[in-house]
């Protein structure tokens, strides 16, 4: 028999299910009264949906070399000009979004998961496998992001499935602390203690209070770190270790245009403003989000 | 306020110290000079130069690569040295003179006077003979430089014959004039290590009229004036060497005003002549470096001879000069560059390639559907033609990868010495330096070369003896039959498709420096000179 409800809709997470309907027309009401928040939303809205639709909108085959003169400049052909190969820019940047979404959404997804269930457990778990599992995020942690980064590659060779495997391990300790600090702050609380007394198991606990609570926060701190990993992805395809030619990138945008600056400056243009955007609509978004779901936290900034 | 004086007795206060400043500065505007010439004038005289990669090898008897070779042509001496200027010729350097004797035996004597640094005293025969003969001895890498030589015989403190087993032409044009001819101080060496081997990058003294001040590993190498140097006075009193990989970053490096002298990517020659940057001369000379695909003959994928053939014949190769040198580079016959003895008229596959051909030659090989993977430097004129390539063999059915590496990883690829990378290799774009002399470019390919600088593992006992028959013929044309039979033989391995021996575009400062190149517009960096004012 499961044991009975004792929490009395009195925990945060009970509270914000509490008329879903309503509360996202609350939250949504908020957003609207912030224009940045508005802004980031409409940039990563149109961001996620060139990446989704990139294969009807490419004009060219983004890979096809000498689709036009190389390094020309802007036109109708040819939106945002062509690269030192002839291949059509705009295509390459739209193509390039796409990549940068993947390794992006791919990589939180894997490293929020991971995350998650390590910082369960080493939240919930006993103390020796708290003290184990901290000792081996905190070791991971303590290598700088570039530089394990480039170790990994030397030894696996660029590729996209290696800038994600890179992503995924150095940012699978940020989310297990989180979720650990949160998971004990909330263990103790104490509709936490009464669900234990009534008998409540682990999974219980953990399912229908902590993880409610604890996914929020996570969330947000997961949608401000997009722009970092698109960051990412694009500084290790400039160095070269990022995707393979002639998959297209930000970053090997950047760098190919970089090379040829002398000859033409739309490239790199082309290559940049993308990041901009994406770095301004997913901080202005994240940080709204962080107001609407904790203005706790954004008083005390 | 307190007065600084000087020692003459003169006084200074800050009223006049700023008026002798201003007068300082209205005298040199007045003059004509830029100020920032100016003050770089009234600093110590730092010739600030580019090069493509940082030195890892200062022991000349066992010298790596020609930037090794452009410092230790400022820190050692050698009996010749190449003449600089737009025609290849030698001039005598530690030698007071140099004479072929007979074809086996070559008597020079030295200058009197050349120190080793940190006492180890004057130059003698005897620190030649060593200095030469340990090549051979120690079996260094670079022993095919001396071929034949049998040993040195020493006359007296500063007369020696060099006796070689058999003639060997290239003496003249190579052996002497770089790398392997500097000499090293006997007794020093001798301290050093423990057989008189490879020193690597500690030179225990130096001889020539620089010394190495500094180095700070991919960041600078730093020359400061030999005190001790008792020849011609060079122009500069320090020399700055900076590393950077990418001709492009140089090109930026330059106009940001970090360096003073730099090679330039033929694919910006068009715009610099366009656009003129100031106070910036360039020049242009024909480069000797060859350029080319290279194929892992040993790999399991590209044993078979038809797969190599294949893709030998669907590279294109003006399409490839096309997108990596915007059409400034000519298509290279083979490794010895025209104006060479050994220059061939044309290459046995035409250069546009035929890809009816080479999917012929892929059917005959069951090999449809091939993935490969290239390796190539992380220089955009690399990327961009392997990016081509990639295209090209695509066309055929072939799958191109491309591995994408820095200059350190990229060196070592093919070496044996350096771990088991050389058994992944397949594809690479490979780019080698040159002296005038065919010997240079064929000597690096032989079966003894296999996993030293033969990356593609090409072996044949015919190349190799004609290899070595050729270094003994003085006749120029019956050489050159021989070296046009050698390029013949390599391609007909399928392990090369030769492209272009670029150009050497460089830029430099005029109002700092004039500077001393060889006829390919290697920099000579003991002889370039101070503009002056």
């Amino acid at each position: 028999m499961p044991p009975p409800d004792t929490t009395h809709g009195d925990t945060p997470a009970k509270n914000a299910t509490h008329g879903d309907a309503g509360a996202f027309a609350q939250h949504w009401r908020q957003l609207c009264r912030n224009p940045l928040g508005l802004f980031g939303l409409a940039l990563v809205v149109l961001i996620v949906l060139s990446a989704v639709f990139a294969d009807f909108i490419v004009p060219f085959d983004a890979t096809q070399v000498m689709a036009g003169p190389r390094l020309a400049p802007p036109s109708w052909d040819h939106l945002m000009g062509t690269d030192q190969l002839g291949r059509d820019v705009f295509s390459r940047v739209i193509m390039g979004g796409q990549v940068a979404l993947l390794v992006a959404l791919s990589s939180l997804a894997a490293a929020l998961s991971a995350g998650l269930i390590l910082g369960l457990i080493a939240g919930f778990g006993p103390q020796w496998l708290d003290n184990g599992l901290l000792l081996l995020l905190d070791s991971i942690r303590a290598f700088p992001v570039i530089i394990f980064a480039l170790a990994v590659i030397t030894l696996l060779g660029p590729s996209l499935a290696t800038v994600i495997l890179v992503v995924v391990i150095t940012t699978i300790p940020v989310y297990a602390r989180v979720v650990r600090t949160q998971t004990q702050a909330l263990s103790n609380n104490e509709y936490i203690l009464a669900e234990r007394a009534m008998g409540a198991g682990t999974g219980r606990i953990l399912g229908v209070h902590i993880l409610p609570n604890v996914i929020g926060p996570l969330l947000i701190l997961a949608s401000m770190d997009v722009p970092l990993i698109i960051a990412l992805e694009a500084g290790l395809s400039f160095l070269g270790m990022g995707v393979r030619p002639p998959t297209p990138s930000w970053g090997t945008l950047l760098n190919d245009g970089y090379n040829y600056i002398h000859n033409s400056p739309w490239p790199v243009i082309a290559g940049g403003v993308p990041i901009i955007l994406t770095t301004l609509g997913f901080t202005f978004l994240g940080e709204a989000l962080r107001d609407i779901f904790d203005p706790k936290l954004r008083r005390d900034l | 306020m307190k007065d600084m004086k000087s020692t003459t007795g003169l006084s200074l206060d800050r009223r006049q110290f700023l008026k002798a400043g201003a007068a300082s500065a209205a005298g040199v505007m007045a003059y004509g000079l830029p100020l920032s010439q100016a003050i770089w004038a009234a600093q110590g005289k730092v010739l600030r130069a580019r090069s493509y990669a940082d030195i890892n090898k200062l022991d000349p008897g066992f010298y790596q690569n020609a930037y090794n070779v452009d410092v230790m042509n400022c820190i050692y001496s050698k009996l010749l040295h190449y003449q600089p200027g737009t025609q290849w010729g030698t001039e005598l350097q530690a030698a007071e003179s140099v004479e072929q004797v007979d074809p086996t035996h070559i008597r020079f004597r030295l200058k009197k006077g050349i120190m080793f640094t940190d006492g180890y005293g004057e130059m003698t025969a005897e620190d030649a003979k060593f200095s030469f003969e340990r090549i051979i001895e120690h079996n260094s890498p670079i022993a095919g430089d001396w071929g034949p030589l049998d040993h040195v015989e020493v006359e007296d403190d500063y007369t020696g014959v060099i006796v070689l087993k058999s003639p060997f032409v290239p003496l003249w044009n190579i052996t002497l004039p770089y790398g392997a001819g500097h000499i090293v101080s006997k007794k020093a060496v001798l301290e050093v290590t423990e057989n008189g081997g490879d020193f690597g990058m500690k030179p225990p003294c130096f001889s020539g009229p620089y010394v190495l001040s500094d180095w700070r590993p991919n960041q600078v190498v730093i020359l400061t004036r030999n005190p001790e140097w008792n020849g011609p006075k060079p122009g500069f009193d320090e020399i700055h060497i900076l590393p950077i990989g990418d001709p492009k970053t140089a090109e930026t490096a330059y106009r940001a005003g970090d360096i003073d002298f730099t090679h330039v990517s033929l694919s910006s020659l068009e715009q610099i002549k366009a656009e003129p940057l100031p106070d910036t001369a360039l020049e242009e000379r024909p480069s000797l470096y060859y350029v080319y695909v290279g194929m892992n003959t040993d790999h399991p994928k590209l044993k078979d001879i038809n797969v190599r053939r294949a893709v030998q014949w669907a590279i294109n190769v003006p399409q490839l000069l096309e997108v990596g040198y915007f059409g400034q580079a000519d298509v290279a016959t083979g490794m010895i560059a025209p104006g060479l003895v050994g220059h061939r008229d044309q290459a046995l596959v035409p250069p546009e390639g035929d890809l009816e051909k080479a999917r012929q030659y892929l059917a005959e090989a069951g090999a449809e559907g091939l993935t490969l993977h290239i390796d190539v430097l992380n220089e955009s004129k690399f990327t961009t033609m392997a990016e081509m390539l990639q295209a090209q063999l695509g066309q055929v059915g072939i799958t191109l990868e491309i591995d994408v590496q820095d200059p350190g990883s990229f060196w070592t690829i093919g070496m044996e010495s350096e771990g088991q990378r050389w058994k992944d290799m397949q594809l690479i774009i490979q780019r080698f330096s040159m002296v005038p002399d065919p010997y240079y470019a064929t000597t690096f390919f032989t079966c003894d070369q296999v996993g030293e600088w033969n990356w593609e593992r090409f072996c044949s006992k015919r190349f190799d003896k004609l290899n070595a028959e050729a270094v003994a013929i003085t006749d120029e044309s019956k050489r050159a039959k021989m070296y046009h039979e050698m390029q013949d033989i390599m391609e007909n391995s399928g392990a090369y498709r030769f492209l272009t021996h670029e150009g050497a575009p460089y830029i430099y400062r005029e109002s700092i420096m004039t500077p001393a190149t060889r006829p390919d517009g290697r920099p000579l960096y003991r002889f370039y000179d101070v503009t002056s004012a």
